[in-house]
């Protein structure tokens, strides 16, 4: 089996930002009103995303894909200048191209 | 303050959450970065691995925002195969990737299963099942 990150963790990870991001929405919403208490708040404009089961697999995938490609493209240039190790540099070398192309 | 002392708490508890998903996102990256380095005969630094896990880890939290909106774009609560790949359409090539791998994934759930996905969602593994955020 390849190896590629555990759906569970990736969907974790986004109902964090999801969640962080609804409380912050509140927050500016209920900006006024101050003494309203936070329950109160939360359960009716629940706006808070989920996920299928599919998409986060794909989204692992394209994680998956997006460090591999750091891997590769850094081990071609360090290929390119005859070192056996990947360090500092050859990743500073692809890093631009790499995230312009994620 | 109560307000604002419950809401310091949940931000710990937050924060708490974040590190100890990083930590467990940090793990998975480097496993696949190492492996990745030694199919192509390389070995990686240490740093060098951590930098692209932060680095991935990054990418995740932006892809989240950007999954969440183009959901919502559409007018859907639930974020599908689709939005992951129009995240990716500036690449062609790795939109194409993605797209394969979505029918990859559609091909191993034939029809009449996933119409049958919600009676039999709990018996089922995540595989087959709709995954929701529960109710805070």
């Amino acid at each position: 089996m390849e190896n590629t990150f555990d759906p569970d963790l990736i969907h974790a990870i986004f109902k964090l930002i999801w969640s962080r991001r609804a409380l912050e929405r509140e927050r500016n919403e209920g900006a006024e009103a101050l003494d309203c208490e936070v329950g109160a708040g939360t359960s009716k404009k629940n706006r808070r995303a989920s996920a299928n089961a599919n998409a986060l697999k794909l989204s692992c995938e394209l994680l998956r894909v997006f460090v591999t490609e750091a891997v590769q493209r850094a081990a071609t240039i360090a290929e390119a200048e005859g070192v056996g190790k990947i360090e500092a540099t050859h990743l500073e070398r692809i890093l631009p191209q790499l995230l312009l192309d994620f | 303050m109560e307000g604002g002392g419950a809401s310091d708490v949940e931000r710990e508890e937050d924060d708490a959450a974040t590190d100890l998903l990083r930590d467990r996102f940090r793990l998975s990256t480097i496993s696949i970065a190492q492996a990745e380095a030694k199919s192509n005969g390389m070995e990686i630094s240490q740093p060098i691995v951590a930098c692209i896990a932060d680095l991935a880890f990054k990418y995740t939290e932006q892809l989240a925002k950007d999954l969440e909106l183009f959901a919502q774009h559409a007018g859907r609560k639930s974020v599908n195969m689709e939005d992951v790949i129009l995240s990716a359409h500036r690449n062609e090539h790795l939109a194409t990737t993605l797209r394969s791998f979505c029918n990859d994934l559609k091909a191993k759930e034939p029809q009449s299963d996933r119409k049958r996905k919600k009676a039999t969602r709990k018996e089922d593994k995540a595989t087959t099942s709709v995954v929701h955020v529960p109710d805070l």
